[in-house]
């Protein structure tokens, strides 16, 4: 390793800046092609995972129906992220939100 | 007379110009971008909405977003009316000193708030009213721009080139979203399956005299033969004196219909279904039919020089051609220029993407500018590749969008491809990229008639009534037959929406204490020559239209949707005048009493 880069000291920058461009690049194509589905794809499974959780959590415990009191206060734990999914929920939304 | 390589040096130029010496400056005196400030995609991040995402991915996932055809179009029609040399000064300092400057400040704006949507913020820094009247102006707009884009798609369909490639787009859409979601097949055959059995259409029915063509024709043919006069007969502003009543005919409408049934698919399907995969297919097509295209041009002047020169005229006259101001209609290249090149110059349509889509996956300050600001500039280049296309290929009496395909199948050819295959590339990367946003515009019709209508009429929130009350709407518009109004119309409702934007901008930068100058001085300019060609669109439509068919026998629908017309275009501009008349009330409000304390002097970065 030492001596090849005694010997051509330029390559290593060359490949590395060639290596960025062309990953560059590929994140442009993902970007154009499929970000926009990845993210479609993202949002209903997080709806899903949500809906499935809160539907079965009174089973999982143990409680088929439970008080909402007890369903309220067992929320945070059951999903952990509860504040982010709080804030998509009570966002308010508008039409223009649709286009994201 | 111009050249493509002088065009394209332009072109290099003012992105180059604008991006590093002006819009930079903007980044770091005015906004003072600053990468260690939390961004609201790293803030509130959900793994969903919110998500800090990389500037590459997120580049093309703008650009995308709002890549459409308004730069294609507008910039096609412009050169026709006034000629190439305005054309290209429009999109120049338009994208320069505009363009840029709403699609980055439109992010900026969100950014700064929570990741808020436009209206949002405008509800919060103007009026709550101000809100209301977007979201009406904001149905309106959709509305035109399906009345505008299907007019020409429908159109485009009747040449029997172009059929078959959308066909297999629309069966081919529906495989690849059950090949990829209920099949779980990998991403590349399938894309190699669908993307080429889509091309595979496209050549087969690309030569004029092959089987497929000739098909077409003949059954286009015996749809007009079915009533010769046409379902209706409408006048057309843009052909000359004495030949202006042209039938609507039936395979127009039969054309018509089948787009409506190719964007009822993706109003009403879910979206993995149908209208991704679409997209997902309409990337490819369009794509590699722009970038080749593109390169075409620029090489065009080494290795073709007679296919790099320009066949239009630079400039034909402040009111435009000759066959227009004998015709009594007014079409000044101010403000009328304006609108009619929308979306390569500076669009509403990007604001409002960029505000909700973008800005929540900012990951930080810094990504901004080369986002938002760079996207637009990439734009610019889709407007400019369309002005090159057409100056190159216009022929006396060829349509402008059949000039553009062959434009392209000219610079295509550079690399061998022939000319027939390339002209047919062109044609259907047109389509594509209309039909594209076509689907996504009813789609959103639907919604906002369910948001808008749905808790008075119940009805309106069933997906089916929701489509097919925007579709017949879009109906009216279309067979009007003024497609040159409707698309000003809807020219000027985009650009409107880009002014009101930058004025929610212009707003926010005096309530913190910013220099709202570079935001203001276009949302001024774009305000009032937006303002000024709704009324000539008004006058004209009046005047040409509905005078002159009042009372025709067999002009009845041309009647009723030019009056359509009339009244969309004046709910426009009173619902602008109060926008307007709040934004400038807020920003009084603002300077003399800013929300936030001034920034530090200097920018932060030295």
């Amino acid at each position: 390793m030492g001596t090849e880069q005694a010997q051509s000291p330029e390559p290593q920058p060359k490949r590395k800046r060639f290596l960025g461009a062309f990953g560059a690049a590929r994140d442009v194509m993902y970007g154009m092609a499929s970000h926009d589905m990845s993210r479609y794809a993202i949002r209903t499974r997080a709806s899903m995972e949500h809906l499935f959780i809160l539907i079965t959590m009174g089973d999982l415990l143990g409680v088929p129906i439970l008080p909402p009191y007890y369903s309220l206060r067992l929320l945070p734990y059951v999903v952990p992220q509860v504040s982010t999914w709080k804030r998509r929920m009570l966002r308010e939304r508008d039409i223009t939100d649709t286009l994201g | 007379m111009g050249n493509t390589l002088v065009a394209i040096i332009i072109g290099v130029l003012a992105i180059y110009l604008g991006y590093r010496f002006y819009a930079r400056r903007i980044d770091r005196t005015v906004i003072q971008a600053d990468k260690k400030r939390a961004t609201p995609a790293r803030l509130y991040m959900d793994g969903v909405d919110f998500m800090p995402t990389n500037r590459n991915v997120l580049f093309g996932y703008h650009f995308k977003s709002i890549a459409a055809a308004g730069p294609i179009v507008g910039a096609i029609t412009a050169a026709a009316l006034w000629g190439w040399v305005p054309s290209l000064i429009w999109l120049v300092l338009g994208v320069m000193f505009m363009g840029w400057v709403s699609d980055y400040s439109a992010i900026v704006v969100s950014v700064r708030n929570e990741g808020n949507s436009l209206s949002a913020t405008a509800h919060r820094l103007i009026h709550p009213r101000t809100r209301r009247l977007l979201l009406l102006f904001i149905f309106f707009y959709l509305l035109l721009i399906a009345g505008a884009f299907g007019n020409i798609v429908a159109g485009t369909l009747t040449d029997p080139r172009v059929p078959l490639g959308i066909v297999a787009l629309a069966v081919l859409g529906l495989a690849a979203g059950h090949m990829l979601y209920r099949m779980k097949m990998d991403l590349i055959p399938v894309t190699l399956i669908v993307v080429g059995g889509t091309l595979l259409a496209i050549f087969l029915n690309a030569s004029a005299t092959g089987p497929v063509a000739t098909t077409f024709k003949n059954f286009n043919t015996w749809l007009n033969d079915l009533r010769p006069g046409g379902i209706v007969t409408v006048l057309n502003p843009l052909n000359p004196a004495g030949k202006q009543s042209v039938p609507i005919t039936i395979s127009f409408v039969f054309w018509l219909f089948f787009l409506f049934g190719f964007c009822y698919l993706g109003a009403i399907l879910p979206i993995w279904r149908y209208a991704q995969p679409v997209n997902y297919i309409g990337f490819w097509i369009t794509g590699l039919t722009v970038v080749f295209a593109g390169l075409g041009a620029f090489l065009a002047f080494f290795i073709k020089h007679d296919l790099s020169t320009f066949n239009i005229a630079g400039f034909t006259h402040f009111g435009g051609p000759a066959s227009i101001r004998a015709s009594g209609q007014i079409q000044p290249l101010w403000p009328m220029l304006f609108v009619t090149i929308a979306c390569g110059a500076i669009s509403g349509w990007h604001a409002l993407i960029g505000s909700v889509g973008t800005a929540r996956q900012i990951e930080n300050e810094e990504d901004m500018l080369p986002v938002g600001g760079g996207a637009m500039f990439g734009e610019f280049t889709l407007g400019l590749l369309s002005l090159l296309a057409i100056a190159v290929a216009a022929k006396p009496g060829a349509t402008p969008v059949a000039s553009f395909a062959q434009g392209i199948g000219d610079f295509l050819n550079i690399f061998r491809v022939p000319l027939t295959y390339g002209t047919a590339l062109g044609f259907a990367a047109f389509v594509v990229i209309v039909i594209t946003v076509v689907q996504l515009v009813f789609r959103l019709m639907r919604v906002t008639l369910a948001e808008g209508l749905g808790d008075r009429s119940p009805i309106f929130k069933n997906i089916h009534v929701g489509t097919l009350v925007s579709m017949a709407a879009t109906f009216l518009l279309v067979i009007s037959g003024t497609w040159i109004y409707i698309w000003q119309l809807f020219g000027a409702a985009n650009q409107l929406m880009a002014a009101l934007s930058l004025l929610v901008v212009t707003v926010w930068l005096a309530s913190t204490r910013r220099n709202p100058l570079y935001a203001g001085i276009p949302a001024v300019f774009m305000y009032v020559t937006t303002m000024a060609a709704d009324l000539v669109i008004l006058y004209n439509l009046y005047k040409i239209v509905l005078v002159k068919q009042w009372g025709v026998a067999g002009h009845e629908i041309a009647v009723i949707g030019s009056l359509v017309t009339i009244i969309i275009g004046l709910i426009l501009f009173v619902a602008a005048l109060f926008i307007g008349w709040d934004g400038y009330r807020a920003f009084q409000r603002y300077r003399e009493r800013p929300v936030e304390p001034a920034p530090a002097p200097g920018g932060v970065t030295a």
